[in-house]
């Protein structure tokens, strides 16, 4: 026995160390962007996001001497600071793109014309010239500089709160809302009804209606985008909200009366036949008894298809439109991976908004996901 | 009007509409035109019962036949016609004569072959491991959402994710894409050794190795059983030896490969457009999004074998990887078909991560983002819709299989 | 709770004074703009409460400017105007015509795409006078009426987009100071550009920033390249028979054209990150290596509108300059230009829609833009002293000198092409494929 007690718990020290390997591997990059948010534009190029609690040493892009010359000595001095925050520290600074690294901190680069600059190790410079420097082109430093760690909040400030594109990503976010909330309600109801038809009452071409709805979920959505958006156009509803939550409904049902169906299926006999005994009519049992047995299959699918609307783009593209007023979260994200390709501080605060509710969503109900999904496909 | 008002109204509007045509077409029913009462109360209640049914479906069918039916059918009559200035013509087949004609298309096909059998596969393979490893842990339902997570995350977000994963920066500066930071980290020597040529070749053989057994078995209930085998099954399981044979070819060629290849150490990869290698890096993100559907519903799969079997199995000496694929797997087979099809048909749909990731350049294309592609950029509807028409015809089986199961169960 | 509702209409009151300051950004009657214009459209048009819908290119900064110029439409025709754009635009644009919702007008930047969807009756004639007008009012006035003229879906010709904003896209970008510091002379034409490329990789450094990544339009940046190197290559007519495919797009001369392309950037010396890179560098992010310290790069070739995406606080003229991507001495071909431009047209009829596009025949239309940034305008009228930089000025003066200017061919060219197979061959070719490989497929890829 003490064999097989060795062996186990080894093999449960090999279980934990895969698990833990599997998790990171699901996790890290959405960490990994999620570090990202919060670091700025500058440190993201600059060292990858699990470097981002050590000082890093790098070579900066030039920074240009600015500042207002004041007169000294018969000659001109124009005093400042490389940057804004403090904490960094120079250990070899240039003024040419040739030669970023010729000089130490503190020490004196003749720049010609009997002009000198010196820049210290705490980035502060100091550019004296005998003349004037009014009008002329100031040079550029080049420094090698450890930046400690830092973190910001200002990526999703920005996101959030500044228009970058006539748009602010809160206003895209209650457009989405909009989409989401209908086209998660409306079709549970109308899918309810069905399901309840095809699991418990009897008539004919039920095996042919069910095999048929089978068949729907696997219709690929694009080919239904040009057709379907001609038809809300000759019933005049054009693009707009109304389209959009006709159109998420109808999609949405073939898996919504499959999950529920299978789940009400599954629901014990004798209580619906004995309501039936009772006199019960069939909307009676449906609303009494049915609906409320059946939560956790509605549930599961309300997350599943809000999750969906909420993550669609497509669908919202064709039927919506990209108005200020219509242009949902994942547009704008699109749009902003567009005009901001590069700018990754940008790029990862809109994304995590984006993704923000339906992870709340996704933690906080993924109990009631997990059972009706259950009910649709484990016999 | 405020659209979140407007959204308040419609959700008012929408249940109020759907309870008042529920409620008061059966009231109708009921009361007015076949109420259960006097002389043909019988009669009555039996055309109510035959009645109330479509009374219950009708707006989902109307939903289904317009938002799906017919769009199926629209593309299929599109498919046959040619857009000829502002009318159409019919044509035949010959828009999916000049799709077969493209390299692109063809190419589409062939990356869907390959998305069709990596994805699924390897989401079902990760997925059942994930599911038998976090049940035997206490921290596993943390575990477990946390692999689960990344099906919350939309298509686009997903791909922002991993576009800082693959990011390539020039050799001298320091890279911020994970994945390239870690490749920078061989350089060739014994670690390099070790991970990008043993454990990949130990890895491709164990997994040849697993195939070759499970075509074996598929085979030799044929060519030994006693039992009538149907000529049907006979055929399903030939053919799923020969693409287990593939398989096992592949695999083995990847292992050659993998031993044979000069890599490119200390040169940062795109690893977007190395050919070829590019389609599975695509797949990766599909994977990361599918492992943990697959992974919840095998799991309870797994918690609902019955406990005898297993401690039989146990007290007859069986080891734990024997009670897992001797005792466990084949008792979820039916589960694990169910995932295996349903992420089969999320494969074929699926087109944002390729147009969000290469646009189905540097050899990526997949059937959904070429008929989008042909659609919506070329403007052409015929090939466009032939090509939509390919993907219905691709998921056919699984229609039928589908339709099949649904039938069996009725009776 | 009343305090909080107190403040809460503070906020509103602010949020709607703040939208009212922004409205003009010059305000009416001050600087040398052509504010006359604008008054007599504001007194011959009054449509007060009308709406029309404007669907274009512009995103991010560009959205700012361009409703920059509609505040001044809106306060002068009582018109209210909702912009809307995408990052699909294109395809964006082509579902809803199709399906029957298309925006009053829509504004493109590909003459191709806007020709097929007048073909199909999509589209609405401008006013027949428009014509006579652009060949009186704009530079090359007659090529640019040839650009917004196609056959309708009767067959017959007619005028259907008004070209409004232009680009200059033969620039080499590059930063004075890192040129300066290397003692490297801008060169006056193709021969010492290529030694120059030459002689940048022999002192160790790297001379191209190219990035051909766009999403889904991934490879454009290289198709201009193309255009401009056949420009300078063959004459012309070449291009011209070229991209109304009179002559098939495999011809020797398209290929040595983008062979020479390759020579640029399929070496692996030539640009930075190496030839494999150029296919996924994002072209936004491209230009950023002539800024970085060490320099990843000395020139970048892009279009005018390549600022949007240098670093933030990069300025024009001191930290990042162009020059004209010059012509071989030893081909007489002058010097060409390749440009591009949008073109505005009607997709649905409205009183609104037709007062916008007399609005773009308005000095003040494009005075307000070009006194901002990013925008060149071939019009006659306006003010040149207006140009918001030294560096528009500059475009403007090469367009000026252009001896040939020709337009983004690829934008010519039918949808299929221009915007599918021509952009995926570029990006086969920097992959590896050969030059005749691709313009065979590319040539195969022609609608019949």
């Amino acid at each position: 026995m003490d064999n097989i007690a060795g062996t186990k718990s080894s093999l449960t020290w090999a279980v934990h160390i895969s698990v833990v390997a599997l998790v990171l591997m699901w996790v890290l990059p959405t960490f990994g962007l999620l570090v990202s948010s919060f670091r700025t534009g500058d440190q993201i190029v600059g060292s990858g996001w699990w470097q981002a609690l050590s000082t890093q040493e790098q070579q900066l892009s030039p920074i240009r001497i600015e500042g207002d010359e004041v007169p000294k000595d018969g000659g001109f001095v124009i005093e400042g600071g490389l940057f804004d925050s403090a904490g960094a520290v120079i250990s070899a600074w240039g003024t040419s793109s040739r030669e970023p690294s010729a000089f130490a901190p503190g020490a004196v680069a003749d720049l010609g014309e009997g002009r000198t600059l010196t820049v210290s190790e705490a980035g502060d410079y100091l550019l004296t010239s005998p003349t004037t420097l009014a009008g002329e082109r100031l040079p550029r430093v080049f420094a090698t500089a450890a930046t400690p760690p830092e973190f910001t909040t200002e990526n999703y400030n920005n996101v959030l709160f500044s228009p970058l594109a006539g748009q602010t990503i809160f206003q895209a976010f209650m457009n989405t809302a909009t989409v989401a909330i209908p086209a998660t309600i409306i079709p549970i109801l109308i899918a309810a009804f069905a399901a309840y038809a095809l699991a418990w009452m009897d008539f004919p071409g039920r095996a042919l209606l069910i095999a048929a709805i089978v068949g729907l979920l696997v219709v690929p959505l694009q080919l239904a985008l040009i057709p379907l958006l001609q038809f809300h156009n000759w019933i005049g509803i054009g693009k707009g909200y109304l389209g959009i939550w006709m159109a998420h409904t109808g999609f949405g049902l073939p898996l919504a009366i499959y999950l529920l169906r299978n789940y009400m299926v599954g629901l014990p006999k004798d209580i619906i036949e004995n309501a039936k005994v009772d006199g019960a009519t069939d909307f009676q049992i449906f609303t009494k008894i049915i609906l409320p047995l059946s939560f956790p299959a509605l549930a599961s699918f309300a997350i599943f298809q809000f999750l969906w609307t909420w993550n669609d783009l497509l669908v919202a593209l064709v039927f919506l439109g990209t108005g200020n007023d219509q242009q949902v979260l994942t547009g704008n994200l699109v749009n902003l991976m567009g005009s901001r390709g590069g700018d990754w501080e940008i790029l990862s605060a809109s994304a995590f908004v984006s993704i923000a509710v339906p992870l709340a969503v996704f933690f906080l109900l993924q109990r009631f996901l997990v059972r009706g999904l259950l009910a649709g496909s484990v016999k | 009007m405020n659209p979140a008002l407007q959204a308040v109204i419609t959700i008012g509007l929408g249940v109020g509409g759907c309870l008042v045509y529920f409620y008061g077409s059966n009231l109708f029913l009921d009361k007015v035109l076949y109420p259960p009462r006097g002389p043909n109360a019988g009669r009555n209640i039996n055309r109510a019962n035959m009645i109330r049914p479509w009374l219950f479906l009708f707006p989902a069918i109307v939903l289904l036949g317009l938002y799906l039916a017919y769009p199926v059918v629209a593309t299929l009559w599109l498919s046959l016609n040619k857009q000829v200035g502002t009318g159409s013509e019919f044509v035949g087949f010959a828009n999916y004569a000049q799709m077969m004609s493209e390299e692109k298309f063809w190419e589409s096909m062939q990356n869907n072959m390959v998305w069709l059998v990596v994805v699924p596969a390897m989401s079902t393979a990760f997925g059942l491991l994930a599911a038998q490893l976090t049940d035997r842990i206490k921290w596993g339902n943390i575990a477990k959402s946390l692999i689960f997570m990344p099906m919350a995350i939309s298509f686009v977000g997903a791909s922002v994710i991993w576009k800082l994963v693959y990011d390539s920066r020039d050799a001298a500066v320091a890279q911020i894409g994970a994945l390239n930071a870690v490749w920078m980290k061989f350089e060739g020597g014994i670690w390099s050794v070790l991970f990008l040529r043993v454990l990949p070749v130990v890895l491709l053989l164990a997994f040849a190795a697993a195939v070759a057994w499970v075509a074996w078995g598929m085979v030799r209930v044929v060519l030994q059983s006693d039992r009538a085998v149907g000529g049907l099954e006979k055929l399903a399981r030939g053919l799923g030896a020969l693409v287990g044979l593939w398989l096992v070819y592949v695999a083995l060629s990847w292992a050659f490969g993998a031993v044979r290849a000069d890599l490119p150490y200390g040169v940062p990869q795109q690893f977007l457009t190395i050919p070829y290698w590019n389609n599975f890096f695509l797949m990766a993100v599909l994977i990361w999004i599918q492992t943990g559907f697959a992974m919840v519903i095998l799991s309870a799969a797994l918690r609902g074998v019955p406990e005898d079997t297993i401690e039989a199995a146990i007290i007859d000496g069986a080891n734990p990887f024997q009670v897992f694929f001797k005792i466990k797997v084949p008792q979820i087979m039916g589960t694990i078909v169910v995932v295996w099809t349903t992420i089969t048909i999320t494969v074929l749909k699926v087109f944002d991560i390729v147009l969000a990731m290469t646009n189905g350049q540097f050899q990526t294309q997949v059937l959904a983002n070429y008929m989008y592609d042909k659609l919506f950029r070329a403007g052409d509807w015929g090939v466009g819709s032939a090509s939509a028409m390919v993907i219905m015809l691709l998921v056919m089986p699984i229609l039928v299989w589908n339709v099949y199961n649904a039938r069996k169960e009725m009776r | 709770m009343k305090t909080r509702l107190i403040a809460g209409t503070a906020v509103l009151a602010l949020a709607a004074s703040g939208a009212l300051a922004q409205d003009l950004k010059f305000p009416v009657g001050e600087g040398a703009f052509n504010w006359d214009s604008y008054k007599a459209f504001d007194e011959a048009y009054n449509l007060d409460g009308q709406t029309i819908t404007l669907f274009g290119p512009w995103r991010g900064e560009d959205q700012v400017l361009v409703e920059s110029m509609l505040a001044y439409f809106e306060a002068a025709s009582g018109v209210t105007v909702n912009y809307s754009s995408s990052e699909g635009y294109e395809q964006q644009l082509i579902i809803d015509a199709e399906a029957g919702s298309p925006p009053d007008v829509a504004v493109l930047p590909q003459p191709g795409l806007i020709a097929q969807l007048a073909a199909k009756g999509l589209v609405l004639p401008l006013a027949p006078e428009t014509s006579q007008w652009l060949t009186d009012n704009y530079g090359a006035g007659a090529s640019w009426a040839a650009l917004g003229t196609y056959p309708g879906a009767d067959g017959t010709a007619a005028l259907y987009a008004f070209p409004y904003k232009a680009d200059v896209k033969s620039l080499v970008w590059y930063s004075p100071e890192n040129f300066e510091d290397a003692g490297y002379a801008i060169p006056a034409t193709m021969e010492e550009l290529k030694a120059l490329t030459e002689k940048i990789v022999a002192d160790g450094g790297t001379p191209w920033c190219i990035g051909l990544g766009s999403g889904g339009a991934t490879g454009w940046p290289a198709t201009d390249w193309v255009e401009d190197l056949l420009l300078r290559t063959q004459s012309p007519d070449v291009y011209d028979k070229w991209t109304s495919h009179q002559i098939p797009f495999n011809d020797p001369a398209i290929v040595a054209a983008i062979d020479e392309f390759g020579w640029f950037a399929k070496t692996d010396a030539n640009v930075a990150g190496g030839a494999a890179a150029v296919a996924s560098t994002d072209f936004r992010d491209s230009p950023k290596g002539l800024f970085s310290s060490p320099p990843q790069c000395y020139m970048h070739r892009q279009a005018s509108f390549i600022p949007s995406f240098f670093p933030e606080g990069t300025k024009l003229g001191t930290d990042a300059d162009f020059f004209y991507f010059p012509a071989y001495a030893g081909k007489d071909l002058g010097s060409p230009v390749l440009g591009a431009g949008t073109l505005a047209f009607v997709m649905k009829e409205s009183e609104a829609a037709r007062a916008f596009m007399e609005w773009l025949k308005t000095p003040i239309a494009h005075e307000v833009w070009m006194a901002q940034t990013g925008f060149v305008t071939p019009h006659t009228g306006v003010n040149r002293d207006l140009y918001g930089s030294e560096a528009l000025k500059k475009q403007g003066e090469i367009l000026a000198n252009a001896t040939t200017f020709r337009f983004d061919g690829s934008d010519l060219m039918p949808g299929a092409v221009g915007a599918g197979t021509f952009w995926t061959a570029m990006v086969d070719f920097v992959s590896g494929k050969s030059a005749q490989e691709v313009a065979d497929t590319v040539e195969a890829s022609w609608p019949k």
